[in-house]
């Protein structure tokens, strides 16, 4: 691996700009959820408030770190690296700048399955081990809710790698062309967007995190740092599961390019890149917003009975077209 | 685990956290997201379903009945103000009203009116905050601003007429503090017609938004038999089809000349509580409108003399929550011998206690919210004890004995 490669993994288009963009999405999801309740949203750090989920990053990271007498330190100490790890490994494998993605792999689309559930494991590592009553029906909550949105997910995103012959997400988003897999497969992707929803538990599927109900969630009884570290790590899923509705549905980067040499040709599909991923956030956004939050015997219901059914018939439908 | 198994008997929270048997206590308060005043409620849990719920209230009781036989008359009714940071000008009238009818004064009509159309605009501003409120509670936060900022509108004409948005300190003996501004009729007929609108689209709204008739329909259910057994009040009541109202049976103010249109549903569900409420403010928008116009002119106010005649007087107001009751005694000198408040949230508690039972841990805001509750103005020296089934007050003497009792425990 020589210096580029790891200035590409570690800085741009790698670790450090994805982190920048969950910073962009956090400002951006607050904004869109403030105008659309008629309020201002952050105005005062940075231009346009830009600079207000840094600064509480950066505060929350300096606060006191309280830990719970009955808990695991061994966890909680480690677990929220693995945490952020998930989501950090994840968007490497996204192709930002032209159709290579950092870390290529022939058989990539595999590793985001296992991140996806790599992640949602740790959650609920942490909340147990951090032992509250509180953190320890959030982590109930959110087995349910893992075990009953996983199928759907996993068959939406199989759906293109189906139509495409390849399960990599360069293959895929190589695949597209100029046709997108959100025309030839829309259900999968209104059923990878849903899934998405309760992956990062947003309304309506912000069930193990119910403010109102068990207080925080499974991050109740985390603090300062890890808590820092935490909320970032879920900013960080939501661009990256954007990022791959992005590979998967609307072509990644591709779109036309008319002039100029090879590093033009980059920045112009790194434009690309940026202008549908914000596109695919502010869709998630604007459910989010407008949406109250169901029960979860009322959410698994909702993914057995409907939605598991849509996303196979769309990978049958799929197959058929393939 | 790396930190092992901990012994039991290290602490009463740990204790409960490592048995493991199907069913654990969940503390719900006194500081809780959801719950904006302190209140504790123990939750037994099994999984997530309630087989229990233990409340224990108490933790804002302020001494006002005490702080009231301190002070004068006049100035009791500015106390009394302070019991609820929501429905203050309902407190202020029940306690005016009553002692009126203790002295035997006779407000002016054109004050009666006025302290209708004051006191309807307060019913219309609470609902709208208990609607915010029930949105917040389900998760839907977009419910919660966009109702509050309509809210806004009846804060400030609250304000044009009292001066002040909340606390108004507008009721006086023998009428109110100040006559209606010249413009007000206009502002108060264009406001009732914006209202009116904006209520009826979030009639619409939460009836057909899914995600939240799937939260609030056939949820938090009460009978009618359970109702009549555990006598609630106000709208809780009323959603369970009997159509109580102290408005329409015992009209003070201007009810007489103005009746209410008595709101009822027969669900008594949630869905049928926000449904009753958004009725409830519409019939408040058309009594304002028909106050307005038939509004008398002549003196908002009669001068009235400093001391109250020696007597006793009972005198009960549909409060936004439901009926509130003031009980007052004189003995004929510048303050108040006792002044004895039950608030509506006090009779509806163990009603909002028994529609948790058995229902998923997720609808504890959204059902112990239904009730509307105001636990700041709940707070006085009662207990209940659900353990035992068991509900007493105390005597001063006995209170006194059991601070005594209570402070040399913990010493």
């Amino acid at each position: 691996m020589n210096a580029l490669e790891v200035f590409e993994l570690l800085v741009f288009p790698g670790l450090t700009f994805f982190v920048w963009l969950a910073f962009v999405f956090e400002w951006l999801e607050r904004k869109t959820a403030a105008r659309m309740q008629g309020r201002l949203g952050p105005v005062v750090t940075g231009p346009f408030g830009l600079l207000q989920p840094v600064a509480d990053f950066f505060k929350l990271a300096s606060k006191e770190e309280i830990i719970p007498e009955y808990a695991d330190t061994f966890v909680l100490r480690w677990g929220p690296a693995l945490y952020f790890a998930a989501p950090a490994v994840g968007v490497a494998f996204i192709p930002v700048l032209g159709f290579q993605s950092i870390l290529y792999q022939p058989l990539d689309l595999l590793v985001m399955f296992f991140l996806l559930s790599f992640s949602t494991l740790m959650a609920a590592m942490l909340g147990y081990a951090s032992a509250g009553r509180y953190s320890t029906i959030a982590v109930g909550r959110l087995v349910v809710q893992y075990s009953s949105y996983e199928v759907p997910l996993l068959l939406s995103m199989i759906t293109p790698a189906v139509l495409a012959g390849d399960i990599s997400i360069q293959g895929v988003v190589a695949a597209q062309g100029s046709l997108w897999y959100i025309f030839l497969a829309p259900a999968a992707f209104a059923v990878f967007i849903v899934s998405a929803l309760a992956e990062l538990e947003k309304p309506p599927f912000d069930i193990p995190s119910a403010k109102t109900e068990i207080v925080g969630g499974w991050m109740t009884e985390f603090s300062g740092n890890t808590l820092a570290y935490v909320k970032l790590t879920k900013n960080l899923s939501y661009v990256f599961l954007s990022a791959l509705a992005v590979s998967l549905f609307l072509g990644g980067p591709s779109g036309p390019v008319i002039f100029g040499n090879s590093s033009a040709q980059a920045a112009i599909y790194g434009v690309y890149f940026l202008v549908k991923l914000f596109a695919v956030g502010f869709l998630i956004f604007a459910i989010r917003t407008a949406l109250a939050r169901v029960r979860i015997d009322q959410a698994a219901k909702l993914f057995w009975t409907v939605i598991t059914p849509i996303s196979l018939a769309q990978l049958a439908v799929a197959i058929v077209i393939r | 685990m790396s930190s092992g198994k901990p012994s039991e008997e290290k602490s009463e929270a740990g204790a409960g956290l490592m048995q493991y048997s199907p069913e654990s206590m969940m503390p719900f308060g006194p500081v809780h997201p959801s719950l904006k005043e302190p209140e504790y409620f123990r939750l037994v849990l099994e999984g997530e379903k309630i087989k229990e719920v233990i409340p224990r209230i108490g933790y804002v009781h302020r001494g006002i009945e005490r702080a009231a036989q301190e002070r004068t008359w006049v100035k009791d009714i500015y106390l009394f103000e302070r019991i609820c940071g929501i429905c203050s000008f309902a407190h202020s009238i029940c306690f005016t009203q009553g002692v009126e009818a203790l002295s035997k004064f006779e407000v002016p009509r054109r004050a009666k009116y006025i302290r209708l159309v004051v006191a309807e605009l307060e019913r219309i501003h609470s609902h709208l905050l208990w609607l915010g409120l029930v949105g917040h509670w389900a998760g839907f936060d977009t419910l919660f601003m966009w109702v509050w900022k309509d809210r806004e509108h009846v804060l400030d004409l609250s304000e044009a007429i009292t001066g002040n948005r909340i606390h108004k300190s507008y009721a006086t003996f023998g009428g109110v503090r100040k006559d209606l501004p010249d413009d007000i009729k206009d502002k108060l007929l264009a406001e009732m017609s914006f209202i009116e609108k904006r209520v009826k689209y979030y009639d619409e709204l939460v009836s057909s938004e899914r995600t939240l008739s799937v939260r609030t329909k056939g949820v938090g259910t009460i009978t009618q038999d359970a109702a009549r057994r555990l006598c609630p009040v106000g709208p809780l009541l009323r959603s369970t089809g009997i159509a109580r109202d102290v408005r329409a049976e015992d009209p003070y103010a201007a009810y007489d000349e103005v009746p209410p249109e008595v709101q009822f549903r027969t669900d008594g569900d949630i869905a049928s509580l926000l449904s009753l409420r958004m009725g409830e403010v519409l019939d408040s928008c058309r009594m304002i409108r028909v106050a307005m116009e038939k509004l008398p002119s002549g003196p908002f106010r009669t001068p009235v003399p400093r001391s109250v005649p020696a007597g006793d007087s009972a005198f009960h107001v549909e409060a936004p929550r439901g009926e509130l009751f003031y009980y007052s005694k004189s003995e004929g000198l510048s303050s108040p011998a006792r002044v004895k408040i039950r608030t509506p949230t006090m009779a509806n508690l163990l009603t909002a206690t028994e529609m948790l039972k058995g229902r998923p841990l997720a609808d504890v805001p959204i059902v112990l919210t239904g009730m509307d509750p105001c636990f700041g103005c709940m707070d006085r020296v009662s207990v209940i004890d659900l353990d035992k089934s068991k509900q007493w007050a105390f005597t001063g003497e006995q209170l006194r004995e059991y601070g005594i009792e209570y402070y040399r425990r913990l010493l």
